[in-house]
């Protein structure tokens, strides 16, 4: 809301300074944006809350600046002169939908003469940015923002049969707006028609052929109280906004119609000349009786955390418009006035007053008692695993919830569900390459295809070495109407082979749980390349049972196509409750042996097809317990001496007795039957 | 040779080698003093060690201990020697084939993105304060999202255009018709009336994570940002409690005395509503919005209003963000180009 110092002035007395106007205003509520010089004016720019469309006119500023500043406000009492006929005898004005209008007033002017506003409430307007149109329109426009109640005038002409009907429009209704634009209207929206067809839509805008112009000599002013929705619905479908849509979505003083409407009157015989007929029309619900509100005196101290004192509370509750209804030793009863209706409660009346008084009077520094707070277990695990995906060279990213539908289809491990989908996408997350992929309107059940579109827009933008990780939730619908699954998961993608990624998660899983043991099976995925992908699971000594950890393997050719990925990538993606109830957060001390380790290597030709975890398992189980550590270190592959499909495996095992020094027979003993199981279960023989 | 005797010469020896070490004035004549001291074959050290035979068996231990003790202090005076020299132990000469001003073998360490790097912070902050992390879900239905934090079916932030409702893919069903419609979360103040629900004052907690609102993209303005919510509960909690911790978090983030303010605002879920802004680089700068909660909000999760009080408070995550680190373009966060994120 845009407010002119002289314009103001005209209300109050402003005896201060701009500057200190404009700093008590924004800590009583009314934020100071900034301000503007005009001429010998200035415009103050001041955001008004939704709460408070008292003030959206001078008016409402002007009670706030006589509270603030204890001084006198001075509201002008409009007595327009009327003629002898009566109103009634042209026109008629009936509500039809109620919902949509909750009343109607009607006044008549007959005999104005157009021609332009007087330089005054010219300047006055174009110091708030108000374009000037001409006597009628811009008083019409005056009374709005002196009061907040939106007017306006019809050319009485062109009103058939001088007949109003408020009514809801119908469905694709056409009506053409004073910007001489055609909208198609919607049930709901409330219109403002003649015998014949709409000539206003009613808070939001006027109509073109009802407009006041040059040769009208005879003008219809509404004032009226549009229901707040229909208003809001009608401004936004049809993108129509307007200082009086503001007002009413805002919702105006009900009582106050009378007022401006003899207020806009005044002004146009003063300006326009004609003749006022007598009475006014006015259709629908009286306005309510505001109910009285209790505060006690005790709550302002204990909400406020300051002592007022009870002497402030009467004056300033009346200064802002409330009449005292009965004031009591330990609280006051008091009526809000009409155009506070969001004074209804003790709360209400406590904020009126501390914001009066003063918040900042208010102490920042007292004693509030101490509390132990902690770390949730999900939490401690997560800034875990980011220490590993950081130390491990991955970098963070974070992508929207929301994808488009190819991407929503290309991986969906987790759910065979439909995913949820919103009812409107959002704009304007899309790279240039992916713009027409589709709407983003899909909540994800998946990271990974978010990350690997940023594997593309990082591979397009030449960026080599890229590693990166994302944490959050996916959402897995369970049903109608229900609020889906939403666990969190950790994905990975990057640009360097399978086993790093592999072993990055095999380290993680191993900082969480030393115990823990990973393993990995084939999986079937469209996205991954079939043979480097496969499914994790893991268990270990804290879990009686393996779970599904996620998935890892190398995009595939298709997937590839699919996103416009050039060059390779991996992804994975596990579950972070299933890392959580891996994860021991304090880890327990064992002692370690104190005799020397003996390390042996072997060297095995298998078949192709023999997986070295299950080799691993036969060395591990045939070692026993002298068994420290398997390591696998190599495979070659040599037809010409091993024959086809056939691959060497070099391994290392280190052995540790915890009660000797182990001797090399003993050694040489564990190696027999490593190589007698290996050679039984994965006919495996012993090269040299 | 009686102990005495066998002291006494390495006694004498080592006041000659260190003498020796000490006067030798480059890599040659340490070389030579080297030789001649403790040269393993000739050496005179390696010749008095041998004649520790010849000491009565009664005194061998003695022996060997001043042994031990002479050798240490010889080896110690060649390695000073050394040091003074050639500037350092073991190589005599520099190897110029060592090139120490090569790179270091490379070692990337991922950053965390920097909006995780400001709710850790904003988290610790607040854990210090006795806020403990909660957590809610980021879809949630109209009840939690609105109806129980007073936001009236009247109110704009109700709007469908302003918020994404949802509904199951392929079904026909349109989520906004349903009494109580899914969406995703427009506001962290969500998860207040999760823990309000399970939990009896007096409660102190601090929620973070993802909200959604269907605005237009551009360099401030993105469909999907962050929150952080503080909610504390209480008998007696007031505005003064509020402004307070607002304090004492803009400081302990700012890093020094920050005066804050809290003006009147408007919010359906507080009543009083105020706007918090700190001040810094010689203006106010918006902090977030806060109050005391609405008795609405007490009821709505069965707490009496008169009983408890309460203030909560929201900030915006990003922006805080991008005032810190001078980011100009909140798309920036959320394209993740490596180039930007390694900045952090």
């Amino acid at each position: 809301m845009i407010v002119s110092w002289n314009w103001l002035s005209q209300y109050v007395d402003l005896k201060m300074s701009h500057d200190d106007l404009v700093d008590r205003l924004t800590m009583s509520g009314l934020n100071h944006e900034g301000t503007e010089a005009f001429g010998a004016d200035q415009a103050i720019d001041l955001e008004v809350t939704s709460n408070r469309c008292d003030c959206l006119g001078h008016i409402g500023v002007a009670r706030e600046v006589a509270a603030l500043y204890e001084s006198e406000l001075k509201i002008p009492d409009p007595q327009p002169a009327t003629g002898s006929e009566s109103i009634d005898k042209h026109c008629t004005v009936e509500i039809e939908s109620p919902e949509t209008c909750f009343r109607y007033t009607a006044r008549l002017i007959k005999g104005v003469k157009i021609g332009p506003s007087p330089d005054w409430m010219q300047q006055r307007l174009t110091a708030l940015g108000i374009a000037i149109v001409n006597n009628v329109v811009d008083a019409t426009n005056y009374v709005m923002f002196e009061c907040g109640q939106p007017l306006h005038a019809f050319d009485f002409a062109k009103i058939k049969d001088g007949k109003i009907i408020v009514r809801s429009a119908t469905a694709d209704e056409k009506f053409s707006a004073i910007d001489h634009r055609e909208y198609t209207l919607a049930p709901g929206m409330c219109v403002i028609a003649d015998a014949a067809e709409p000539i206003a839509l009613g808070g939001v805008m006027g109509g073109a052929d009802s407009e006041v112009s040059d040769s009208t000599t005879d003008v219809l002013i509404e004032a009226a109280y549009f229901e707040q929705l229909a208003v809001r619905n009608a401004a936004r479908r049809l993108k129509l906004h307007s200082p009086s849509s503001f007002r009413f979505e805002r919702n105006v003083d009900s009582a106050n119609l009378d007022w401006a409407s003899r207020r806009v009157c005044e002004l146009i015989l003063e300006t326009a000349g004609g003749e006022l007929l007598d009475g006014l029309i006015d259709v629908g619900q009286a306005p309510k009786t505001p109910e009285p509100v209790t505060l006690r005196y005790s709550q302002l101290s204990r909400l406020l955390g300051i002592d007022i004192p009870d002497s402030f509370v009467a004056p300033t509750l009346e200064k802002l418009g409330l009449v005292v209804q009965k004031s009591a030793e330990t609280s006051i009863t008091a009526i809000p006035p009409s155009w506070r209706k969001d004074l209804t409660r003790e709360c209400d009346l406590v904020e009126e007053v501390g914001r009066i008084y003063g918040f900042d009077k208010i102490p920042d520094n007292v004693n509030v008692p101490m509390a132990a707070s902690y770390r949730p277990k999900t939490d401690r695990v997560i800034d875990k695993i980011r220490g590993v995906m950081t130390a491990a060279g991955f970098d963070e990213a974070v992508t929207p919830s929301l994808v488009p539908q190819p991407w929503s289809d290309a991986f969906t491990p987790w759910s065979d569900s439909p995913p949820m989908i919103s009812s409107q996408p959002m704009s304007g997350v899309l790279e240039e390459y992916s713009k027409n992929i589709g709407a983003v309107n899909l909540l994800r059940r998946s990271l990974v295809p978010s990350l690997v579109e940023v594997k593309r827009i990082n591979e397009y933008r030449s960026n080599t070495d890229v590693s990166l990780f994302e944490i959050a939730k996916v959402y897995l619908t369970v049903g109608e109407d229900k609020i889906p699954d939403q666990p969190t998961k950790l994905a990975l993608v990057s640009d360097r082979d399978f086993y790093f990624v592999k072993g990055v998660i095999e380290s993680l899983v191993q900082m969480l749980n030393p115990a823990a043991e990973l393993s990995i099976v084939a999986c079937d995925n469209d996205l991954l390349d079939a043979s480097q992908a496969g499914e994790l699971t893991v268990g270990g000594e804290h879990s009686e049972t393996t779970s599904r950890l996620g998935w890892i393997g190398q995009v595939s050719k298709s997937g590839r196509k699919r996103f416009g990925l050039r060059s390779d990538a991996i992804v994975a993606e596990v579950d972070l409750a299933v890392l959580e109830a891996q994860s021991v957060l304090i880890p327990q001390h064992s002692s370690h042996s104190t005799f020397p380790p003996v390390s042996r290597d072997l060297n095995f030709i298998v078949d192709d097809a023999v997986r070295w975890g299950e080799l691993e398992s036969t060395v591990r189980s045939a070692c026993g317990e002298l068994l420290e550590s398997v390591h696998y270190r190599e495979t070659f592959r040599n037809e010409k001496s091993d024959g086809p499909g056939k691959k060497r495996l070099l391994l290392s095992v280190v052995l540790r007795s915890a009660t000797a020094t182990m001797t090399g027979e003993e050694a040489d003993e564990v190696c027999q039957s490593i190589i007698s199981d290996c050679k039984s279960k994965h006919s495996a023989a012993l090269v040299g | 040779m009686t102990i005495q005797e066998f002291v006494s010469q390495l006694d004498q020896l080592s006041e000659k080698a260190t003498k020796a070490f000490a006067d030798a004035t480059d890599a040659d004549s340490l070389d030579q003093a080297r030789i001649a001291f403790l040269g393993s074959k000739k050496g005179e050290l390696k010749a008095i060690q041998k004649s520790m035979g010849a000491v009565p068996k009664e005194s061998k231990k003695e022996a060997g201990l001043k042994f031990n003790e002479v050798k240490g202090a010889i080896q110690q005076a060649f390695e000073a020697a050394q040091a003074r020299l050639l500037g350092g132990s073991g190589s005599r000469v520099a190897d110029p084939k060592f090139d120490a001003t090569l790179p270091g073998t490379a070692f990337r360490v991922g950053r965390l993105h920097p909006i995780t790097q400001t709710i850790n912070e904003l988290k610790d902050i607040m854990g210090r304060l006795g806020f403990t992390p909660a957590e809610g879900p980021e879809i949630e239905d109209d009840y939690h999202n609105f109806e129980a934090l007073n936001i009236p079916r009247v109110h704009p932030a109700r709007d469908p255009l302003d918020n994404f409702y949802l509904s199951v893919a392929g079904k026909t069903n349109d989520g906004a018709l349903s009494d109580n419609p899914l969406l995703m979360r427009s506001q962290t103040s969500t998860v207040q009336i999760r823990v309000m629900e399970d939990t009896k004052p007096p409660i102190r907690i601090v929620s973070l994570g993802r909200v959604y609102r269907p605005d237009e993209t551009d360099a401030t303005h993105y469909p999907m940002f962050h929150q952080i919510e503080g909610l504390m509960v209480d008998e007696n909690v007031t505005l003064a409690d509020l402004k307070t911790v607002l304090n004492l978090f803009a400081t302990n983030y700012l890093g020094n005395e920050v005066p804050v303010r809290i003006r009147p605002s408007f919010f359906p879920f507080t009543e009083p509503s105020v706007e918090a802004d700190y001040f810094w680089d010689g203006r106010w700068v918006e902090f977030g919005g806060a109050g005391i909660v609405d008795p609405n909000v007490l009821r709505s999760v069965g707490y009496d209003p008169e009983t408890y009080s309460g203030f909560a408070f929201g900030l915006g995550i990003e922006r805080l963000c991008m005032i810190r680190h001078q980011i100009k373009d909140i798309r920036d966060l959320f394209t993740n180009d490596v180039r930007f994120l390694r900045q952090f």
